[in-house]
């Protein structure tokens, strides 16, 4: 296949897709390579944390800010992908309150809004707090569903005029002087080869940019760090927890929906597509999180992930949590000489949509086009429509057709429709569409049910047993490092049905 | 241990004495009721739930790993000589023969469990793939030959344990899903399905349907849900109306068979007079030096204490609750018998899904009378035997030798037990 188009945007993280859609509200066509599924990076394996920038307010200022005010833009344009849980900063007594005075002033500062409690107050909204808490900081956390957010950005995107190759990944560049002439691409279930002419191409690809840019036998200098997350099996705080300290290794605890988790850590780690949550990552998030909320201690845990965040090579000496996590554009034509190549990668996830804005300037500038972003005004698809738990309730209510996930009432109905819709080639890209496998069994029944579904409508591929062999693998990986307690029961059910009775 | 339960309840008085007691209503502690009430014993069976027979139990599973072509002795003598650590090792062939012959005699046909030959049978699954077993129920039989002759498969519309199309591309042949009645307007589960077939119009309603899609089939295959009481009726009634042969298949958990197992020991055991308390945990056990002198059971507000002369501890494993695992060690809750495991938690759990894992092994350690012993092989009390999955050094799932072991040592540690 050969394509044509004016900007190519190689990666489908927030980023990546955040420019699709600001490009085509501008006008300016544009397509989307990415190598796996939407949202398979960093964009998925995150927290989950609205930030309100209280995270940042001492250490980065200036991230603070950025984070404020995408905080407020998203309640406007993503209403239906947030829950406005408020957050609490929590001084426990090895903390003491100097750290406190210095955040509040810094909150002030920055214009996030910040309340003093007292622990009597702080208690009182969160009983699950440590009871010796010294005092807490409101500030406006909340919780977010990535997945949710991308993919209306996707729709968005696609109504304006954008496509999306997905499992498509770059395989050279052709540099012809101070151009890229051509990108050559693969696609990976198919097998397809691609080549694509694009005026202007962007590296949105994260902690994976340093693979694109040998491409073209570039580098820029990139610290990739492991942050490892716990989520627990119930919601354990209606709002977002953390310390009132120095950022550091388990001193988040984000409600989301109707579980809670636990984060982060912050391991240098050269390894992209393999790397697991290690014992002691899980030792030392359960440990610290205990701290701020004792049942964290006594929680059942579904499961550990982990995701790369791409930040970007400090000069100075200082731990990876010293790094900013301001994000950084690159035109290498001024950098480089590669004229139509832009990198944008570092950030975090709430700030997407400005580096989106930010790059989509960048190429208008370079293309002498007048367009301004428009990406902070019109709400995204989906933002008038229910979302949550209490939606899924209500709706669940009202009819009364099989359900296939009991622990996240997904209706049989939901996944065939979105299985008739044809265009999902990939047994994990139909579970990252649906809420299946995200609940307390993490997929022990539904997978099988799921593709018990996909018989019925004739649409399964292959061999069914090894898919649900690969899924069983696939969700061993998160299983194990949080194996203990009941979940182990649990577990030993899993093996009874899938090695068990059905001799997998 | 635990804070007197006498002290907490003034009321207490009951004092019933029982020549054995089991802890544990699983297939293990009910072979060990029949094998001490057939013995002429008064017998006690206390139960939480009924362990993993009414999830996953349908047929007789005894030992799936031997080679090809290896009849069950054969294969049992070379697995006692190569495991010496192992349940069947302590039972030894005699004893696993006894216990086989002791549990087919109490399902005298129709519902029977039968065999092939003397070897292993393959097994249709609701995953379209074959597993290891022993012994068969009849209403399974014709799905141990499904590779001769073409098989219809048959599901039904909402219930979500078992996919006929999934099992027939399997196996390369027909599958369908019939809708059902819309006035039954409930959920369609394993339990009530197999209600449904009981009732006659049901059935017809059913066979009707089914005929219409014989085209060349020679037999035809159901989820095992051919009805609790009198499944073999059912079977024959469905057969009459389509005219071929028709089978069950497994689903997933709840197994329909492992209920009509249940049923069929709880009848027989309660007409003998074996004492059944279900629903309820133990919470202590009395003991005097190296002796348990009886049980506590709990029955809200109080708890009533059971007096014994021998107990039984056939409590399964996690799932039964025989076996907790906190975050650091496993430990056997009621008598905190030693546990048999790996030495800390990184070593229970291998790092691909599909691997054995060590901690499948972990267990009680049991002398050949399959009575607790201590890291010297030192009897730890006196008058308890254990059976059932709770004991070390097997893997029931890799195995495949759930029911196996569960007869086996539930058979033997009563049959040690009442020797004594």
């Amino acid at each position: 296949m050969e394509f044509k188009t004016e900007v190519l945007i190689i990666g489908g993280g927030a980023t990546g897709v955040g420019i699709s859609r600001d490009l085509a509200l501008r006008g300016i066509p544009c397509i989307l390579l990415e190598k796996g599924d939407f949202a398979s990076g960093a964009s998925g394996r995150n927290h989950g944390l609205l930030h309100s920038g209280g995270r940042y307010a001492v250490s980065d200022p200036d991230a603070a800010r950025e984070c404020i005010a995408e905080n407020q833009i998203l309640k406007h344009i993503a209403p239906h992908c947030i829950e406005q849980t408020g957050g609490l900063f929590v001084s426990l007594p090895e903390d003491g309150l100097d750290f406190q005075n210095q955040f509040v002033g810094a909150c002030e500062q920055a214009g996030i809004p910040a309340t003093l409690l007292s622990r009597d107050d702080a208690l009182e909204l969160e009983p699950r707090l440590n009871p010796a808490l010294l005092g807490a900081v409101e500030v406006p956390d909340g919780a977010i569903d990535p997945f949710s957010l991308i993919m209306a950005n996707v729709r968005d995107a696609e109504i304006h005029g954008a496509r999306f190759l997905l499992h498509t990944e770059v395989l050279s560049l052709l540099v012809d002087g101070n151009t890229i002439k051509q990108v050559k691409a693969r696609n990976r279930i198919t097998g397809e080869e691609s080549s694509i002419v694009a005026s202007y191409i962007v590296n949105a690809t994260g902690s994976w940019a340093n693979h694109i840019l040998t491409l073209a036998g570039l580098r820029i200098g990139m610290a990739l760090s492991k942050g490892s997350m716990l989520i627990t099996n119930q919601r354990l705080t209606q709002r977002v927890i953390n310390r009132c300290r120095k950022p550091s290794d388990g001193d988040i605890l984000v409600p989301n929906d109707t579980v809670s988790i636990l984060g982060t850590t912050s391991v240098r780690s050269e390894a992209l597509d393999d790397f697991e949550v290690t014992p002691e990552e899980v030792f030392l998030l359960v440990r610290e999180g205990s701290k701020m909320v004792p049942a964290v201690e006594h929680a059942r845990f579904i499961r550990a992930y982990a995701g790369i965040r791409p930040l970007i090579q400090p000069e100075a000496e200082g731990g990876d949590r010293t790094i900013s996590r301001g994000f950084v554009l690159i035109d290498h034509g001024e950098r480089d000489g590669l004229h139509n190549l832009i990198t944008i990668t570092g950030g975090k996830f709430i700030t997407y949509r400005l580096m989106a804005e930010r790059t989509s300037d960048l190429l208008c500038r370079k293309m002498g086009v007048h367009a301004a972003c428009s990406t902070h005004i019109h709400p995204l698809p989906g933002s008038t429509e229910g979302s949550g738990m209490r939606n899924r309730l209500q709706t669940f209510s009202q009819d009364r057709g099989e359900t296939i996930c009991e622990c996240e009432l997904v209706k049989r109905e939901t996944v065939e429709s979105l299985l008739m819709v044809g265009k999902l080639k990939d047994f994990l890209d139909i579970l990252h569409r649906v809420r299946l496998a995200k609940g307390t069994c993490q997929g022990a029944f539904c997978v099988y049910r799921l593709l018990g579904v996909l018989h019925d409508l004739k649409l399964s591929k292959g061999d069914s047993n090894t898919t649900l062999k690969a899924f069983l693998n696939e969700r061993w990986k998160g299983i194990r490092p949080v194996l203990w307690g009941v979940s182990v029961r649990e577990e030993e059910m899993i093996e009874s049905i899938y090695k068990g009775i059905f001799n997998l | 241990m635990f804070v007197s339960l006498e002290s907490l309840n003034p009321l207490f008085t009951s004092m019933i004495h029982y020549d054995v007691i089991i802890i544990g209503m699983g297939l293990s502690g009910l072979m060990a009721a029949k094998t001490a009430v057939e013995a002429g014993r008064k017998v006690l069976i206390i139960g939480r739930g009924t362990g993993s027979l009414c999830l996953f139990s349908n047929t007789i599973d005894l030992l799936g790993e031997f080679p090809k072509a290896t009849t069950t002795e054969d294969g049992l003598s070379r697995w006692i000589a190569n495991h010496p650590q192992h349940p069947y090792s302590k039972a030894g062939q005699t004893g696993i023969n006894e216990a086989l012959v002791s549990f087919i005699s109490l399902f005298p046909p129709p519902y029977s469990f039968e065999s092939i030959g003397d070897e292993n049978c393959m097994m249709l699954t609701g995953a379209g793939t074959f597993r290891p077993t022993r012994l068969v129920p009849s209403t399974m039989l014709a799905g141990i030959s499904t590779r001769q002759g073409k098989t219809l498969v048959v599901g039904f519309e909402g219930f979500k344990d078992f996919y006929a199309r999934y099992v027939a591309d399997g196996l390369g042949c027909q599958g369908i899903t019939l809708p059902l009645p819309e006035t039954l307007n409930q959920e369609i589960t394993a339990s009530a399905l197999s209600r449904f077939m009981e009732q006659d119009s049901f059935r017809k309603e059913i066979g009707r349907e089914v005929r219409k899609h014989i085209n060349g089939e020679v037999r035809v295959g159901f989820p095992a849900v051919l009805g609790l009481q009198d499944p073999m009726s059912v079977k024959k009634a469905i057969e009459d109306d389509v005219g071929v042969e028709v089978f069950e298949i497994p689903t997933l958990p709840p197994s329909v068979p492992g209920r009509r197992i249940f049923n069929r020991f709880r009848t027989w055991l309660i007409q003998r007079g074996v004492t059944f308390v279900m629903g309820q945990p133990v919470t202590e056990v009395s003991l005097e030096g190296n002796r348990c002198k009886g049980v506590y059971v709990f029955h809200a507000p109080g708890s009533t204490f059971y007096s014994g002369d021998r107990i039984i501890l056939a409590t399964g494993r996690f799932m039964g609750g025989g076996l907790v695992a906190d975050q650091k060690r496993i430990i056997e809750p009621i008598f905190n018998l030693p546990v048999v495991q790996p030495e800390s938690r990184e070593g229970w759990f291998k790092k691909m899904f599909p691997e054995d894992h060590p901690i499948h092994y972990a267990g009680i350690e049991t002398d050949v009378s399959f009575r607790p012993v201590d890291t010297r092989g030192g009897v730890l009390i006196d008058n308890v035997w254990v059976a059932g999955t709770v004991l070390a050094h097997h893997n029931v799932i890799e195995e495949k030798s759930r029911e196996g072991i569960e007869l086996v040592t539930g058979y033997l540690a009563a049959k040690r037990a009442i020797e004594r």
